[in-house]
């Protein structure tokens, strides 16, 4: 029973909030604003965080939210970043809760740059792999042959791998996490606000209507991406020092396929080869943990 | 991070409300509660234990708790972790997993804890004037009286015998029950105030209606103590015994003299007692059995062991005739097709032709079952067959007096005697006190946030291993007893299975699921997106508002105690 979590409850985030039934990624902005604390900004663009942190006139977070246009996250933040520096207030975190449209794709300009100029902020991406707010469509984020609303025969391009291309940037630090594993969340982002210039921290969101679950398996989705290796929990400082937080993959990728309707059209030979592409992934990964003998 | 000479923070000044204000839970269709479904070991249980209760009790180190838990509805769990059938443990969530936990071995820990540190059975709280009998010092009598003396009643335990014990001290042996560990566990009982008059068979009408005026009820549990026979065997023969007489004569120490080829013919545990007896006195040992080894009626690990110990099984055969010869006896035996009946004890053979075989030996012994002796209260109660007949309320045929155990029913367990004996004493107790029957409903559960009673919600179905979230459960094999050699069993009547050690006992005691009970480790206050669970002070509760039904709480609750239910608001 160790597997349960210690997690104390500040009461930052309302109940209230739009998030549909069982979203995991509501789970994990509990987890992140009650972790932060309240001397926080946070910047959202257009996403699911934005609907859920907040229509005017109420707002479901205790921190002041500032809603931003969809490409500008990074550069809104680093303004913001910039503006409470001069007025003396280093020690207040910008946050931004942006989702994969707005970092992998059309944030990704400004990220990129915000990252280069090593702006001082903390961001973190809700990886639900595709446009889940406006009804589905595929993003960069998409892994291949996942089927969306664009890509209703699965999606004939790789998965972008922003961890690997933020790590080419020499970001001090950037991490993956899930909802499944809310005690190693909670620990990265104390370990990231340790921590001085740009951070990023992408969490998976099994999106129950995009990726076509039941209301109550989000926790479990997250958990079996970890366990069979196609989501791996890991870390990397300065661009460098790779830290791979669970240490084998115990399950085969089907275990995690067969149970979402977005990949109900696979044959079990497709099935052979995401599980080929994610044995070298692996592999890969571990040659740079240095854990590959 | 903090800055010399600036100012502290402060909060912003809001223009905007929170988003409280939205009652999220009218969207939902359905709504988790707290029922604490009911474990399968614990339905299973002959004795209706609340196992999940005690291993938890285990768990935490509260070997006494637990203790405290066992015996409140079962005065042995020194004598039922070591020869009780444990239907628990075939109805474990865990066998599903990787394997049922070893609940009895577990009892038998907390028991023998029990027995070593001196622990006293807790007192009555009230004392009654009411006086009731106990017909009968076996499993089903000492546990009715000690259930009825711990309701305050004045009991009598009327005896045949010498000793108390019954079926427990003269049938099972001493490698599978140590005399040391019986004699304490009743002792413990007879401590509590129990008047005891040994040798003193209540066997006529008149002995009855002599007791009947002095007791406000009788319980009659004189068990079934008529071997029966086999119709083919002439048991006047020297070289036939019955296997009750064997077993009897075996535990004092006094082996029969029947020779050095000992043919056993039975499937049930006192076969295998008898068999593996005469096997520790140096005999060489056949088991006939109707049954096929899967449907033998004895415990699987008695079979194995039998095996290890050289004991020979000719299994699914039929004794047909027996030919004495100048040195000793040749069976003739035929395999049979054995198919079981509906009801326990029924079954039907064929023999399959051209099966014969044959085997010598010195002498038979039949271990095929008791009745309740023909001759007890014949003209006074009615009867069910061999079987004196009883109500659901446990009573006969005649006002105030109630039977139970083997006496009355099939169900040829020490545990099931032992909770008919449990069922007795409430339904007695009922039966004085009408009105005060309500406090011998189940007790509320300290690891429950209500209590369940038939008044409460309660969910009739068991926890299944689909209820249990496995990834708070990690794989940990059962930790098995240690066992003495086979070569080390033979030759003396040692206890053959040895007590967990702290050690054991805690590494299996962390791999029960505590299914149905809340543990509150907090998971379903923790997952919930909509913060719409409230801690109280034992337990926790849904707030209506903001619930959203999407079941999360109950997918993460590690012992299936939550479960969602439609929503009709």
């Amino acid at each position: 029973m160790a597997k349960t979590i210690e997690f104390h409850d500040e009461g930052l985030f309302h109940s209230g909030h739009a998030a549909c039934p069982g979203c995991v990624e509501a789970l994990a902005i509990r987890v992140i604003a009650n972790r932060i604390g309240r001397n926080a900004v946070a910047v959202v663009p257009p996403s699911c965080s934005a609907v859920i942190v907040g229509p005017h006139p109420n707002s479901a977070l205790d921190i002041p939210v500032y809603h931003t246009s969809l490409e500008s996250s990074a550069a809104s933040a680093s303004g913001i970043r910039r503006a409470l520096n001069a007025s003396d207030r280093r020690d207040t975190e910008v946050i931004v809760l942006a989702g994969d449209g707005g970092t992998y794709d059309i944030g990704f300009q400004a990220l990129s740059s915000a990252v280069e100029r090593n702006e001082d902020i903390l961001y973190f991406c809700f990886d639900n792999e595709g446009y889940m707010n406006t009804g589905g469509q595929k993003s960069s984020s998409t892994p291949w042959l996942a089927a969306t609303g664009s890509t209703p025969r699965g999606k004939p391009s790789k998965k972008k791998n922003l961890v690997e291309i933020l790590a080419a940037h020499g970001i001090p630090y950037v991490a993956t996490a899930t909802p499944g594993h809310l005690d190693d969340l909670g620990r990265k982002i104390d370990k990231a606000m340790t921590i001085d210039g740009m951070r990023m921290i992408i969490i998976l969101i099994p999106c129950l209507d995009g990726w076509g679950l039941a209301d109550d398996v989000g926790v479990t989705m997250a958990r079996l991406a970890v366990e069979c290796g196609i989501f791996p929990l890991y870390e990397v400082e300065q661009g460098r020092t790779y830290t791979l937080n669970r240490q084998s993959k115990t399950l085969p990728v089907g275990e995690y396929l067969k149970k979402q309707k977005r990949y109900r059209h696979l044959n079990e030979a497709q099935i052979g080869l995401i599980q080929a592409e994610v044995d070298e992934d692996w592999m890969r990964l571990l040659e740079k943990t240095g854990s590959r003998r | 991070m903090s800055v010399p000479g600036k100012t502290p923070f402060e909060s912003p000044i809001w223009t905007t409300g929170k988003t409280d204000v939205y009652r999220t839970g009218t969207w939902r269709s359905a709504v988790p509660d707290y029922v604490n479904p009911p474990s399968p070991c614990h339905s299973a249980c002959p004795v209706d234990g609340d196992i999940a209760l005690w291993i938890r009790q285990a768990q935490e180190g509260d070997i006494h708790g637990a203790w405290l838990t066992l015996v409140d509805n079962n005065p042995f769990p020194a004598i039922a972790g070591r020869v009780c059938h444990h239907p628990c443990e075939t109805a474990c969530n865990r066998g599903g997993y990787d394997g049922a936990v070893a609940i009895c071995a577990l009892e038998r820990f907390v028991g023998d804890r029990a027995i070593e540190a001196g622990w006293s059975l807790p007192a009555p709280s009230v004392e009654r004037d009411q006086a009731i009998a106990v017909i009968g010092g076996g499993p089903s009598g000492l546990s009715a009286a000690y259930h009825l003396r711990r309701r305050g009643y004045a009991v009598t335990l009327y005896e045949a015998g010498l000793e108390l014990g019954g079926l427990m001290r003269h049938g099972i042996p001493p490698y599978r029950l140590s005399r040391e560990v019986l004699d304490s566990e009743i002792r413990r009982i007879i401590d509590l105030g129990i008047r005891v008059e040994t040798g003193r068979p209540i066997r006529t009408p008149a002995e009855l209606e002599a007791l009947s005026g002095g007791f406000a009820a009788i319980y009659l549990a004189m068990g079934a103590d008529a071997p029966k026979r086999l119709p083919s065997l002439d048991y006047g023969k020297p070289w036939v015994m019955e296997g009750a007489e064997y077993l009897v004569r075996a535990n004092r120490n006094d082996p029969p003299p029947l020779g050095r080829r000992i043919v056993v013919i039975g499937g049930g545990s006192a076969a295998m007692d008898v068999a593996r007896s005469a096997r520790r006195f140096g005999r060489e040992v056949i088991i006939l059995s109707l049954e096929p080894e899967a449907l033998l009626p004895c415990q699987r690990e008695e079979l194995i062991e039998a095996r290890e110990e050289g004991i020979a099984l000719h299994t699914g055969s039929m004794l047909q005739d027996v030919r004495e010869k100048c040195d000793g006896v040749s069976l003739h035996c035929v395999r049979v097709d054995f198919q079981p009946g509906v009801r326990r004890g029924e079954f039907k053979i064929n023999p399959i032709p051209d099966s014969g075989f044959t085997i010598e030996a010195d002498a038979i012994v039949t271990a095929i079952g008791q009745d309740p002796a023909r001759d007890l209260l014949e003209e006074l109660l009615d009867r069910d067959g061999a079987f004196i007949r009883i109500d659901n309320r446990m009573r006969t045929s005649r006002n105030g007096v109630f039977a139970g155990g083997d006496l009355a029913s099939m169900d040829r367990f020490v545990t099931h005697a032992i909770g008919m004996g449990k069922r007795a004493a409430a339904e007695i107790h009922a039966f004085l006190h009408p009105d005060a029957a309500t406090e011998d409903r189940k007790r509320v559960n300290r690891y429950r946030s209500v209590p369940r009673t038939p008044d409460t919600r309660d969910l009739r179905t068991d926890v299944s291993l689909n209820a249990i979230n496995l990834y708070y459960h990690d794989p940990a094999t059962r930790t098995p007893q240690t066992e003495t050699t086979p070569e080390n069993r033979l030759g003396n009547f040692n206890e053959t299975r040895a007590t967990f050690t702290f050690g054991q006992a805690g590494a299996e005691a962390a791999r029960c699921f505590s299914c149905g009970s809340c543990i509150f480790c907090d998971n379903c206050f923790n997952y919930c997106p909509d913060m719409a669970i409230l801690k109280l002070e034992q337990g926790y509760a849904v707030k209506p508002d903001y619930c959203k039904g999407c079941g999360l709480c109950v997918r993460e609750c590690p012992t299936g105690a939550i479960a969602m239910f439609e929503d009709r608001q």
